[in-house]
């Protein structure tokens, strides 16, 4: 560890980093004091880096408990003088955004550079939100990095201009930026810099009515010094060609990289000029307007929203420019991801070319799919089958984010519903008090503590009808296994304090609360008949590692693995109901894979005549 | 530095669990080791849970972290099935290197779906491939020391036939750089074996 490029790497090196990477080198030649995360595809490698590399005392990480939180805990160091850090996905800073709207208004002295990892064609999420509107909203200088090397860069860059405006700045990634693997060009690594002390002004750092009013108007000035940087940016740059055109393309993102290399390929660099931006708000009007003056037609090119379209057309408008501005359209929607294919697409009926793109060849029919599923000896297969088993499809299912809503699949079918992290609980108490049905919330560790606590509390306040079954499995298994504070201390290490869910549940005011393993199918189903018919809120823990984090980190590994003894309908009810990725048809009968099996033993207590345990072997 | 070189577009397929991130990053070391220009693209999160796990490398100077159906030049495809999937993204010609060691999916074990036949794998690649091998990756790298260096073999054989802009040299430097030591022995016995295939 103690050589990690990423900490000692001199200027001039030049090593592959993954986008997410680059940002934290960024950071770090930056000389960032604080991080603070909730972790969320695609955004997790950022904290996940940091935690990894450990630092040595450069900064200070915490996985907080959920985005709000983390942008606060970020604003905060930036008041109290540290160059902060916050980093979440897309939909996070819908959760953040409260704290984020006000400390604009404020400014915040130590410098706070926010990261919102967006997911167009939604690789890992539940909807395509383009952040991009948030710079506009919220009124935040913007960068979006196209390359490693832009993603180290614009870091850096971002943490100067939120130190020199004070103000906080947005780095807006998409899944191809986070996740693309580039050469970076290394700068120097500062000494750590120094934190900015606070100095005391209630009339700028509280911001009450009169306070506010009067940042407003400041606000609006520091962002015309922003607009200033974006004139002057390296990161927003004109390409000429050497024949004179009066075509010309603006473009941002991901999009830019699709641009050149549909151009290159089909040998079109001489046919355009290219705007391509980089620091992409505020706009730089007088450089956009410089370009679009040498233009007759231009063609915006902009994945997600048309926000730069609309500004362009805005800009056109006032300044009296006769340019024709093209953008969105039956090629260029705002759905999904762009591509190289894509914009050639677009390019050729612009040119009036004939498309060079051949029509692909269709994947072949029928293939059996393999789409993701619950791991081999996951604990949540266990509840849901128990569950499915007492209340079949008389109660319904209101679902959370977390590896456990893949328990939507069949042959488990435990997801009916689902809104957002945290919403389970929430969305179940309105669901049953309208439908009069019974509910049930499936909700992970961390989610419950990101936001189905609030959620509970709510339930308990207003009466409501509903179990909670909080799934903890000890981890924030999906994005990676990341702490959260219903980790046990020992895993957690001295830097963090383990918070009691059944406490906190108790402290709540519920008084229907179990606690099981969730491998015990007895104990499961005594507690789910228990809880039943009963009214009010109710919440039965089930505990058990995630089976991936408990092979990785905890280094457990089941002595004994599952056999079928006995052949025939029970093994089949098991195989059919259970569904384990571990078992196999063999012609007439099931087998279980000893390498996937994880030796849970859930298939012995639901078929017990028909399995048996058995030593691993090797 | 650019413009000069060759541009290519490789595209590795395979199931969550398998390494073919790995295996895809060790590659584009490997390129940028070798001078070339490179980008990689992957994706994470909800795709690792036993799905399906794409990922691209391009070389030569394209920017894009992505490819699109019929772009790819070369197909590298961990599992015959998702090889079979991931066909119509090689451009008629290209080059296919594939695994011809099946990992049923779900659907398969449960008896609700059919694997489809290895000579029908085989011949499907045929018809679009100028030049297509599969092999038995999982047996080698078992044979190697481990199964998850099967991998490393697939790497191995593409790295010697030419194909790529750089051999079995340069992805043998890569892994006594970049590979963890106590993995070293079983990946350099698995790049033998990998480019014994080639000559065999």
């Amino acid at each position: 560890m103690s050589n990690n490029p990423l900490l000692h790497g001199a200027q001039g090196e030049r090593h592959l980093l993954l986008g997410n990477e680059a940002i934290v080198r960024g950071a770090l030649e930056a000389g960032v004091h604080v991080v603070t995360c909730y972790p969320g595809t695609p955004s997790s490698e950022v904290p996940d880096t940091f935690h990894r590399i450990g630092g040595e005392g450069r900064y200070r990480l915490e996985y907080s408990v959920n985005e709000k939180v983390a942008m606060e805990v970020a604003a905060g160091a930036a008041l109290g003088g540290a160059m902060s850090l916050v980093t979440m996905k897309h939909v996070g800073l819908n959760v953040a955004a409260d704290p984020l709207f006000t400390a604009v208004y404020t400014g915040l002295p130590g410098g706070l550079v926010v990261l919102s990892a967006d997911d167009p064609g939604c690789h890992s999420s539940q909807n395509e939100q383009d952040n991009r509107y948030y710079a506009r909203f919220a009124m935040l200088p913007c960068f979006e990095p196209a390359s490693a090397q832009e993603a180290k860069d614009m870091t850096r860059e971002a943490f100067s201009l939120a130190r020199r405006l004070e103000q906080p700045v947005l780095l807006r990634t998409t899944t191809r930026i986070s996740h693309l693997r580039g050469p970076v060009d290394f700068d120097a690594l500062p000494a750590p810099q120094p934190k900015k002390d606070f100095q005391r002004d209630p009339a700028r750092f509280v911001p009450v009515p009169a306070v506010a009013r009067k940042r407003h108007v400041v606000l609006d000035e520091l962002m015309a010094r922003a607009r200033q940087a974006a004139e002057e940016s390296s990161f927003n740059t004109i390409a000429e060609p050497a024949e004179i055109t009066k075509l010309g393309i603006i473009t941002s993102g991901v999009s830019r990289n699709y641009l050149a290399d549909a151009l290159a390929a089909n040998g079109w660099e001489g046919r355009v000029r290219v705007l391509e931006l980089g620091m992409t708000w505020p706009l730089p009007e007088e450089k956009i307007c410089t370009f679009l003056a040498g233009c007759e037609r231009v063609l915006v090119l902009e994945e997600g929203e048309d926000l730069l379209e609309q500004d362009i057309r805005v800009l056109v408008q006032r300044r009296g420019l006769s340019v024709s501005i093209e953008g969105k359209d039956d090629i260029l929607t705002h759905q999904g991801e762009y591509s190289t294919t894509l914009v050639t697409r677009r390019l050729a009926r612009w040119f009036d070319e004939t498309c060079p793109v051949r029509e692909p060849r269709s994947m072949e029919p029928d293939l059996p799919g393999r789409p993701p599923n619950l791991c081999p000896g996951c604990s949540h297969r266990a509840v849901y089958y128990t569950v499915r088993q007492i209340f079949g499809d008389e109660a319904y299912y209101s679902s959370d984010i977390g590896c456990y809503t893949l328990g939507l699949l069949p042959p488990l079918r435990t997801a009916d519903f689902l809104v957002c992290m945290g919403s389970s609980i929430s969305a179940g108490s309105g669901f049953a008090r309208a439908s009069e049905k019974p509910v049930i919330a499936f909700i992970g560790d961390s989610t419950f503590f990101h936001s189905g606590m609030t959620g509970l509390a709510n339930a308990v306040f207003n009466q409501h009808d509903v179990l909670m079954v909080i799934l903890d499995n000890g981890t924030t298994a999906m994005t990676g296994h990341q702490p959260n504070p219903g980790m046990q201390q020992d895993v957690l290490g001295s830097m963090s304090s383990h918070m009691d869910i059944e406490t906190i549940v108790r402290g709540m005011g519920v008084t229907e609360v179990a606690k099981v393993r969730a491998f015990n199918i007895k104990a499961l189903t005594a507690a789910l008949n228990d809880m039943k018919d009963k009214p009010g809120v109710r919440v039965l823990i089930t505990e058990e590692p995630c089976v991936l984090y408990a092979r990785r980190q905890l280094k457990k590994v089941a002595p004994q693995v599952a056999v079928v003894a006995q052949q025939g309908a029970e093994a089949m009810r098991c195989l059919e109901e259970l569904a384990c990725p571990a078992f196999y048809r063999h012609g007439d009968n099931l087998e279980v894979d000893a390498t996937l099996c994880t030796g849970c033993m859930v298939c012995l207590q639901v078929a017990p005549g028909a399995f048996k345990a058995r030593k691993r072997q090797g | 530095m650019q413009n000069k070189q060759k541009r290519m577009r490789v595209y590795f397929t395979g199931v969550g669990g398998q390494g073919t991130l790995t295996a895809t990053t060790l590659l584009a070391r490997t390129a940028l080791e070798a001078g070339l220009d490179v980008v990689a693209g992957e994706v994470h999160g909800m795709a690792q849970r036993g799905g399906v796990v794409e990922s691209v490398m391009l070389l030569g100077g394209w920017r894009s972290p992505k490819l699109d159906l019929g772009e790819a030049d070369v197909m590298l495809g961990f599992e015959p099935l998702e090889t079979l999937r991931g066909l119509p993204y090689l451009r008629q010609g290209g080059t296919v290197f594939s695994s011809s060691d099946a990992l049923p999916p779900v659907g398969v074990s449960l008896g609700k779906a059919v694997y489809p036949d290895m000579a029908h794998i085989e011949s499907s690649a045929r018809a679009i491939a100028g030049q297509c091998l599969f092999i038995p990756c999982r047996e080698l790298g078992r044979q190697a020391g481990s199964v998850q260096s099967g991998n490393t073999v697939l790497l191995s054989a593409v790295c010697a036939s030419g194909v790529l802009p750089f051999g079995v040299d340069a992805l043998e430097a890569a892994i006594k750089k970049f590979l963890p030591p106590k993995l070293q022995e079983v990946n350099l016995k698995a790049l033998e074996l990998g480019r014994q295939v080639l000559k065999g």
